[in-house]
């Protein structure tokens, strides 16, 4: 009970009285507010990021105890809730240390839905940034796809249900930048590993440009439908320099089953010749 | 026509480059030998620059003179224009070298890790391949 009233009181501090605080200026909702963006400098994210694989890579899962996904379901760092850790353990994942080709439950690899935020940040793509005095346009290579964080603005008092949720930011230090998401539907996983979230997640990321080449996140889970408590984990991204989105990295149901068609489906079974 | 599988085992020392997998969202770990490469040669028949996954075709005769025809992959050209690949790198009729990771159940399909031109260029399909950080972009 302890290290839940702790970690309850950790994730207030980093993120909710925030946003509270930042709904209560009244800026319009979810619109450009033709305000400054905040009170505090502007930290510069411009670049491109990737995840660094000198520290971590894009790793598999949110875990950070377990980032290659081998002890799924038994993380020490994920406060389950028994059905989350009982539909984690029944999905099927289309990469890690035991991937599923053919017959895989990943929504993204089979059905081309958007993977959402954070599992996003697990596959080994790109992220930009761009910032403006009104929103932050967070860009995407695979899609590609975006998404908007509105500054100094605040939530939908009960905002609909979506892919990327409803997303406010604002700086802080000079050198980051925070995210308040809440509003996501429950169609994604978090990670690659196939942890599942609810409709109730409120998602917390702080992006800090650490030096030039440098970006680190911080992300807090706080999904009282589906964890315990909230948990934390960590990304690490260094700059890209071999440029952004040189080829639309789109996922077609069709072009992935031809793939599978080709490469997969005689990969499997009884040998082939 | 002498068996063109001319090789299974590439020294360890060789294997540092030899470490990610292709379609690494695409389940293969479990499919491929990931141990050891097969080297073979092959004329390239077709070349799909493509997503989810690069195909590259290329028929081989096997010890009888029978042609099979390959298939192998690699990352998607978004990630293999960072390693200097183009969908034109690829000589189409010519003959060639590959180094692949193969099905384990031994269908003619697998994941690419270097090819030999036949002009002695290497073209490397792993991560080690990728111009270093600070290295001029390309648009």
């Amino acid at each position: 009970m302890h290290r839940i009233l702790v970690g309850a009181a950790i994730a207030l501090a980093v993120g909710v009285p925030g946003a509270r605080a930042r709904a209560q200026q009244g800026a319009p909702l979810g619109s450009a507010s033709g305000r400054p963006p905040s009170s505090s400098a502007v930290a510069d994210l411009s670049g491109d990021w990737e995840p660094d694989r000198s520290r971590g890579g894009f790793g598999q899962s949110l875990s950070v105890s377990d980032m290659g996904g081998r002890r799924r379901g038994a993380e020490d760092d994920i406060p389950y809730q028994p059905w989350a850790r009982e539909r984690t353990l029944a999905e099927r994942p289309s990469t890690g240390p035991n991937p599923f080709f053919g017959d895989t439950t990943d929504p993204q690899v089979l059905y081309c839905e958007p993977p959402g935020v954070p599992h996003i940040y697990l596959w080994p793509i790109k992220t930009k940034f761009v910032q403006t005095p009104e929103a932050v346009y967070v860009l995407y290579e695979l899609g590609p796809s975006y998404r908007i964080v509105w500054l100094n603005s605040r939530h939908p008092d009960d905002p609909d249900p979506q892919w990327w949720g409803h997303s406010i930011g604002w700086y802080e230090n000079g050198d980051t930048l925070v995210v308040d998401t809440v509003g996501f539907n429950d169609k994604t996983w978090l990670d690659q590993m196939g942890h599942p979230h609810t409709d109730r997640l409120h998602l917390v990321e702080r992006y800090r440009r650490v030096d030039p080449n440098t970006l680190e996140l911080d992300l807090t889970i706080d999904d009282p439908g589906a964890y315990t408590r909230p948990w934390s984990s960590h990304r690490n991204f260094t700059r890209s320099r071999t440029g952004f989105l040189r080829y639309q990295q789109i996922c077609s149901v069709r072009e992935n089953q031809q793939f599978f068609e080709s490469l997969g489906k005689p990969a499997i079974g009884a040998p082939a010749r | 026509m002498r068996s063109m599988l001319i090789g299974t085992l590439v020294a360890a020392a060789c294997a540092a480059w030899l470490t990610a997998p292709a379609h690494a969202h695409h389940g293969a770990a479990n499919l491929y030998d990931m141990s050891k490469p097969v080297v073979m040669k092959g004329t390239l028949t077709r070349f799909e620059w493509t997503n989810p996954h690069n195909q590259i075709y290329f028929d081989v005769a096997d010890e009888r003179g029978r042609v099979v025809h390959w298939v192998v992959a690699t990352e998607p050209p978004q990630v293999m224009l960072e390693r200097g690949w183009t969908r034109k790198s690829l000589p189409i009729g010519e003959q060639v070298t590959l180094y692949v990771f193969v099905a384990k159940n031994g269908a003619p399909v697998g994941n690419l890790q270097k090819i030999v031109l036949p002009d002695g260029t290497e073209l490397l399909a792993g991560p080690a391949s990728a111009p270093a950080v600070g290295a001029p972009a390309t648009r």
